[in-house]
């Protein structure tokens, strides 16, 4: 029987709480991001999905995530069904020197903030209820089954051997392409000129920022799942990459527009943030400094194409998370070395080039799922729901139009 | 006790796909204060 250590309880109940504080902060770096008539329903969406996914996840999304697998290593079977036989005592597989509830809610954070991260694509312009039973659905089809070929020991991915140590590709890769996908469903808002409007509060989204920086120790640095020397590893990839990111992000804005844009350094930290995430407890901190160059420039590019490809990706979703989360997990194959992680496999500048490939698998198989499942989730809730709202509605803004307030006053 | 939790979300869930889809009216006022703030509008430099 396993035996509850209480340094890593300790640290692991703490970066739970940490990882809860991003999606407000995710709120606040997308509502900055909107205009003043649609901030409030852009804050909204993330918080509710903070009540809703945490019901759905205790019902039913853990035990499909985590569960015992149902065999082909696709979906974990009911067994948990409402945390049944979930305890203060340790799991059997699941980070063993901690209670099983412990790491339920660790794992609970993500599914919370990985639907509320598609919000920001297609923000300004859709309905509320519809968004609501998008979440619900996409939580359930597409997370939960993600989450357990990656993390599952008997994950068909995990078996595979994709490495993906805090969620690149469960995260940010499948919440970037579901992001693209929404974006091309639901159509352009009307009455821009440009697809990027001015931002109504650049210091909300930089203090958005800082509490999604501030929140990233929990999610990189407790994936270790115990308070050790991979944890102290992976809290220094995070950082270092955010912040490589960062200034790189704002040096290219500053040679390509001829000002250092603060929004840009707020945008940057973020990529940094997203592609450091599969690889911060497989790399030392000298590759964590190329990842994040390498994600500056790869993002922001992606950035300046989605602008000119016309698609209206509100918020940059898929330019940040799914090329983002993508360039992680590839960079994980090429920098990984189990001189930092005895788990994990050498990447091929160590010798492995075969880890390169690996990850490619992870990305496309990850990618080409989450497109097609969100793509059906949308259809089916449009059928129930508009997904949009009507024109006057989007014109007044959604913040009067669908909440009834407002969040300023004249 | 685990069927009863599922029900509770279940009418939650109903209850959702009923409710109301918040106010219909467009209000001018804010529409025209809103879009006179879009036509300032500058392109992001980030």
């Amino acid at each position: 029987m396993p035996e509850i250590n209480a340094g890593d309880t300790a640290w692991v109940l703490t970066s739970t709480a940490l990882v809860m504080l991003m999606t407000p902060g995710l709120a606040l770096f997308y509502g900055g991001l909107v205009r003043r008539k649609n901030v409030l329903s852009t804050i909204m969406h993330s918080f509710f999905i903070l009540g809703l996914v945490s019901v759905t996840w205790v019902l039913w999304g853990y035990t499909l995530a985590f569960g015992p697998d149902t065999g082909l290593g696709l979906i974990g079977g009911l067994d948990w069904l409402a945390l049944e036989g979930v305890t203060g005592e340790p799991s059997d597989v699941y980070a063993t020197t901690t209670p099983h509830l412990a790491f339920m809610a660790f794992q609970m954070m993500f599914a919370i903030i990985t639907p509320a991260l598609i919000s920001g694509a297609f923000a300004e312009r859709k309905r509320f209820k519809a968004f609501v039973l998008f979440a619900v659905a996409w939580s359930t089809f597409v997370y939960a089954p993600i989450a357990h070929w990656v993390w599952s020991p008997d994950g068909w991915l995990f078996t595979l051997g994709v490495l993906d140590f805090a969620g690149g590709t469960v995260v940010h890769l499948s919440s970037g392409i579901a992001a693209l996908v929404a974006a091309l469903f639901i159509g352009r808002r009307t009455g821009l000129v440009q697809l990027a409007t001015e931002p109504h509060d650049v210091p909300m989204t930089v203090l958005g920022a800082g509490l999604l920086w501030f929140g990233w120790f929990g999610f990189n640095a407790g994936s270790a799942l115990g308070a050790n020397g991979l944890a102290a590893n992976a809290f220094v990839t995070t950082n270092t990459a955010a912040a490589m990111a960062a200034i790189t992000w704002v040096t290219i804005s500053w040679l390509h527009k001829g000002t250092p844009s603060v929004l840009g350094a707020a945008i940057g930290a973020v990529a940094g943030l997203v592609a450091i995430t599969p690889a911060a407890g497989f790399v030392t901190p000298a590759a964590s400094i190329l990842i994040g160059l390498g994600v500056g420039v790869v993002c922001y590019g992606a950035a300046q194409l989605r602008l000119r490809a016309r698609v209206d990706d509100a918020l940059d979703v898929f330019a940040v998370h799914g090329v983002g989360g993508a360039f992680g997990a590839l960079a994980t194959g090429v920098f990984a070395t189990t001189a930092v992680n005895a788990a994990g496999f050498e990447g091929l500048l160590n010798g492995n080039p075969g880890q390169l490939l690996t990850q490619l698998i992870g990305v496309g198989v990850v990618g080409a799922y989450s497109a097609v499942m969100t793509g059906a989730i949308l259809f089916l809730v449009n059928l129930v729901t508009p997904i949009r709202v009507a024109g006057d509605v989007e014109e007044t803004g959604l913040d009067l139009a669908q909440h009834g307030e407002v969040a300023y006053q004249p | 006790m685990v069927i009863a939790a599922l029900i509770c979300f279940a009418i939650l869930l109903v209850a959702w796909v009923l409710a109301p889809d918040g106010r219909t009216t467009s209000v001018p006022a804010a529409a025209e204060a809103e879009a006179e703030v879009e036509r300032d509008a500058i392109p992001v430099a980030v």
